[in-house]
């Protein structure tokens, strides 16, 4: 796999129309997927996926194959042509991008790029070795992915990047743990310690007891902090839902919605996430700040919606991938501001009676504009009492508004994680949120799930 | 695979996109361990280079590996969609003058956004095994929604036909899309979107509900499907989707809920999603019980689970693409009917709440806690339908909820709905799978959030 920029140019050529915009997403990966500490589901992928837009007479096609030879190009160049004969005028169309320079960011690592499926293998061996005699469950997956731009209109753009990760669930019939770590080098991404980490947890989870609903002080780990974000942002940070009325953010630009101490950006260029320097139509990233000292910033925007929005808006460089498509653009390197504690624990302190929780799981949106997500929590749920993290508790239930969530915030974690956000569907696409842990004034329990545990 | 959607938003084409998938799946058991590699190469090199990768994979794969299959007599044969009118041959332009008359019918001065889709698939999909099994299937989809989102400064409401989950889809032809009358719908969802705007917001309490059908598939989807995966249950979904409450002990004994539940599983059922002839691992399809009377009667297996079950020989091993390794999946998984019309459903509600579309959807991952919200709900007084409520959800754990079914209406009101973003495993896959229902009746529900 190489050379994507060479293919796009190639696909580029053998387009017909008024102007014409190729994208290539390849991939070359393996997933060693584990349950009770036997990789059961080694999966290794390798493809190449060329996407073709045409504009013709200021009408918009598009098609994509997988069949990279001439015969194949000349095939989906000329769906796209037909697409576009059989489209409508679109007014609020663009235009595709022009030439742009970006910024040097880093997120290829020449090691990880060279880990095959034995590697994959022994690192998640190395993962079951280390959780000890608990069940392990979860997967060691690391990937090389190119993704390249170029367009009739000067886009002549490339990336490579790497990317590893390790999700660990350590459990047996009563008790569940999770921990997880996340990185574009393979270095920093030692299976050993997420095993170890999610034994641990698992082990103070037995007996897990009931949780009467209310609302409730609570701190929030780095896992399920990046997931309530993200579920947040698919209606309220990106710029589709914004200008169809459907964002939390409507009506709220400029306002003091949320505890000062929360910040919240999208920063692909920071070299602690996953960096990437342009986005699928070939615009630079920009750093984008959505929430700052509590106050609602903005949303992300392609060029599409930053054209619909007819207020001078210009694309911060998010349009996004074909499976994200029907979203608009969002964002893809979430970046949450750190605070001042030392540890989850002194979080605790700082929540003195309420509940901590580790992960969540299967959220969804209650009421988009009212910004409330409703999900259960899961391997790793405890109470905090006395400023101590105490005994286990169930799963729980949450419906929560986030204005509540982050409106209280009375504190986040020094450190910062790197959470996982991407469940692998499709065309790989490594993308994650740089957070801390968070206590908060409110969390809203309204209901009781399952015992921890298989 | 080709895929095509047209999609259309506030009398714009939004989205025309076709687009192929061509490449080689090759899984293999190496000394009782699995291995899978996919390659984007449809030639003998591909092949050979997958089936090398596949294999290296499963040697060094870690772990006390032992898996056994349940025997399967090795078929050839072939399969097709039946269908009148191939979706790909259908113009573009028809296609999108469909949407722009559905998103004209939906028009309302309330209404900001409006949005109409077609979507089509055809899958041409060999299946050879070291088994002797040789079968060629070729599966056409099509469907179709739209949607209206209505909204004020501080509120936003959405109405959707006939889902929100994409519209619906179903094997066939171009004749499924036409079946639908998304135009003919379009005035009622326009102006119920509207409607909902003004609508008082459905109040909490323990009442009785009733479910269209829509909203009574994704219960039987999440509530019921997941939950009878074999390998949820043996969990090893556990790290992502979960696993389930369900044991293999519970296999004809389990009360799931009361006597008006049956739940049948059919791979052959026409216009099904999940129908075929055979599976990704060759077994035939089949119509099989999973709930009969309320009682466990089957679980949805592969041929490795159902040998460790000791019950069934699979035949729900589905693969969203050649890419990914088959998982056990519903396939078409319905709560047949009882008796009745809808009307006489209603009847025997004094004080209750009809709820229609669903609009957001949790369940924890076992399988039991769940919290269901639908994109409009009407109050039921005295057997008659009353007021339009907004922002309704009702909430319950599994069986407790099944068990206070106490009627489905009849064969008549039963409707076929085809789901196309059903998500599971890593790397993640997205099935599709059909799902029938009549509007089915429960007493004595949380309905609302526990303050």
């Amino acid at each position: 796999m190489s050379g994507s920029l060479d293919l796009a140019e190639e696909a580029l050529r053998a387009t017909s129309g008024d102007d014409a915009e190729v994208v290539v997403h390849a991939e070359r990966s393996g997933v060693a997927r584990f349950a009770a500490s036997i990789v059961h589901q080694p999966t290794l992928i390798e493809n190449s996926v060329v996407r073709v837009r045409v504009l013709r007479d200021g009408k918009i096609g598009w098609a994509a194959t997988n069949r990279v030879d001439a015969e194949g190009l000349a095939a989906v160049a000329r769906r796209a042509s037909e697409a576009a004969d059989s489209a409508r005028p679109d007014p609020d169309f663009p235009g595709f991008a022009g030439p742009a320079s970006y910024s040097e960011v880093e997120g290829y690592d020449e090691e990880t790029a060279a880990l095959g499926a034995a590697d994959q293998a022994r690192l998640a061996a190395a993962a079951i070795e280390a959780a000890g005699d608990i069940g392990l469950y979860g997967i060691y997956t690391s990937g090389v992915t190119e993704i390249a731009v170029a367009s009739s209109t000067g886009v002549a753009a490339e990336q490579t990047t790497t990317d590893a990760v390790c999700l660990c669930l350590a459990a047996d019939k009563e008790a569940s743990g999770w921990a997880e770590r996340t990185g574009w080098r393979a270095a920093d991404v030692d299976p050993a310690e997420p095993a170890r980490e999610a034994a641990a947890t698992a082990a103070r989870t037995r007996g897990g007891g009931e949780l009467e609903p209310g609302t409730y002080r609570a701190v929030l780990e780095p896992v399920a902090v990046g997931d309530l974000v993200r579920w947040f942002s698919y209606d309220s940070m990106g710029a589709q839902g914004f200008l169809e009325e459907r964002s939390y953010f409507c009506g709220r630009i400029g306002e003091h919605a949320f505890d000062p101490k929360v910040s919240i950006a999208d920063d692909a260029l920071d070299s602690a996430n996953l960096p990437r320097p342009f986005d699928f139509e070939g615009t630079p990233k920009q750093r984008v700040p959505m929430i700052e000292d509590g106050v609602i910033r903005g949303v992300v925007w392609d060029r599409v919606t930053s054209a619909r929005a007819r207020d001078g808006q210009v694309s911060t460089g998010h349009a996004p991938p074909d499976a994200w498509r029907f979203f608009g653009p969002l964002p893809s390197a979430y970046s949450m501001a750190a605070g001042e504690a030392t540890s989850s624990e002194e979080l605790a302190e700082l929540v003195g009676d309420g509940i901590y929780v580790t992960r969540l799981h299967y959220l969804s949106i209650v009421d988009p504009r009212g910004g409330v997500l409703t999900g259960m929590t899961r391997d790793g749920t405890f109470r905090i009492r006395d400023g101590k993290i105490a005994e286990p508790l169930v799963n729980l239930r949450f419906t929560v508004a986030m204005s509540d969530v982050l409106g209280d915030v009375p504190g986040l974690t020094r450190d910062r994680m790197l959470v996982n956000l991407n469940d692998l569907y499709e065309e790989r696409f490594a993308h994650a949120a740089l957070v801390p842990a968070i206590a908060t004034g409110r969390f809203h329990i309204s209901g009781t799930g399952s015992g921890p545990g298989l | 695979m080709r895929r095509q959607y047209v999609i259309t938003k506030n009398g714009q084409v939004d989205d025309l996109s076709d687009a192929e998938s061509a490449g080689i799946g090759v899984r293999v058991l190496v000394d009782g361990a699995w291995g899978f590699a996919g390659a984007g190469r449809l030639d003998e090199t591909g092949a050979r280079d997958a089936a090398l990768r596949a294999v290296e994979f499963a040697r060094a794969a870690p772990g006390r590996h032992e898996t056994n299959l349940a025997p399967v007599e090795a078929h050839t044969g072939q399969y097709r969609t039946p269908l009148e009118r191939d979706p790909f041959a259908v113009p573009l332009t028809e296609k999108i003058d469909l949407c722009l008359r559905a998103e004209d019918g939906m028009r309302h001065d309330d209404v900001k956004v409006t949005v109409a889709m077609i979507r089509a698939q055809h899958e041409h999909k060999v299946l050879i095994s070291s088994e002797g099994t040789n079968v060629e299937q070729d599966i056409y989809e099509c469907g179709g929604g739209i949607d209206a989102y209505a909204s004020t400064d501080e509120v936003s409401q959405v109405r959707s036909y006939p889902s929100q989950h994409s519209g619906v889809s179903g094997q066939g032809g171009w004749e499924y899309v036409e079946k639908l009358g998304l135009d003919r719908e379009a005035p009622r969802v326009g102006e119920q979107a509207a409607e909902l705007l003004r609508a008082p917001a459905c109040p909490p309490g323990r009442t009785t509900i009733v479910l269209s059908p829509e909203q009574a598939i994704m219960q039987v989807h999440e509530s019921v499907g997941h939950p009878t995966e074999l390998d949820r249950v043996y969990g090893t979904e556990a790290a992502y989707a979960g696993t389930s409450f369900l044991s293999p002990e519970d296999l004809g004994s389990l009360r799931y809920g009361s006597e008006h539940m049956n739940i049948t599983a059919d791979s052959t059922t026409p216009e099904g999603l999940g129908t075929f002839a055979f599976d990704d691992e060759g077994v035939p399809a089949a119509r099989e019980a999973i709930v009969e009377g309320g009682v466990l009667r089957g679980f949805l297996s592969s041929r490795e689970t159902a040998v460790q079950l000791g019950a069934g020989h699979g035949g729900s091993m589905r693969a969203d693409g050649w890419a990914r390794m088959p998982l056990v999946r519903m396939t078409n998984l319905h709560l047949e009917p009882g008796e009745g019309s809808f009307e006489e459903l209603l009847a025997d509600v004094d004080d209750g709440l009809y709820l229609e579309t669903n609009k957001s959807w949790s369940i924890d991952d076992k399988r039991l806690n769940f919290q269901f919200g639908t994109q409009v709900a009407w109050e039921i007084k005295n057997g008659k339908l009353g007021r339009m409520l907004r922002d309704a959800t009702y909430t319950g754990v599994t069986p407790i909820f099944w068990g206070k079914l106490d009627a489905v209406a009849g064969r008549e009101e039963w409707t076929l709905f085809g789901l196309t973003n059903c998500g599971k495993g890593q790397p993640g896959q997205e099935a599709h799978v059909s799902h029938g229902a009549a509007p089915a009746r429960f007493r004595d529900v949380e309905v609302g959030v526990s303050s």
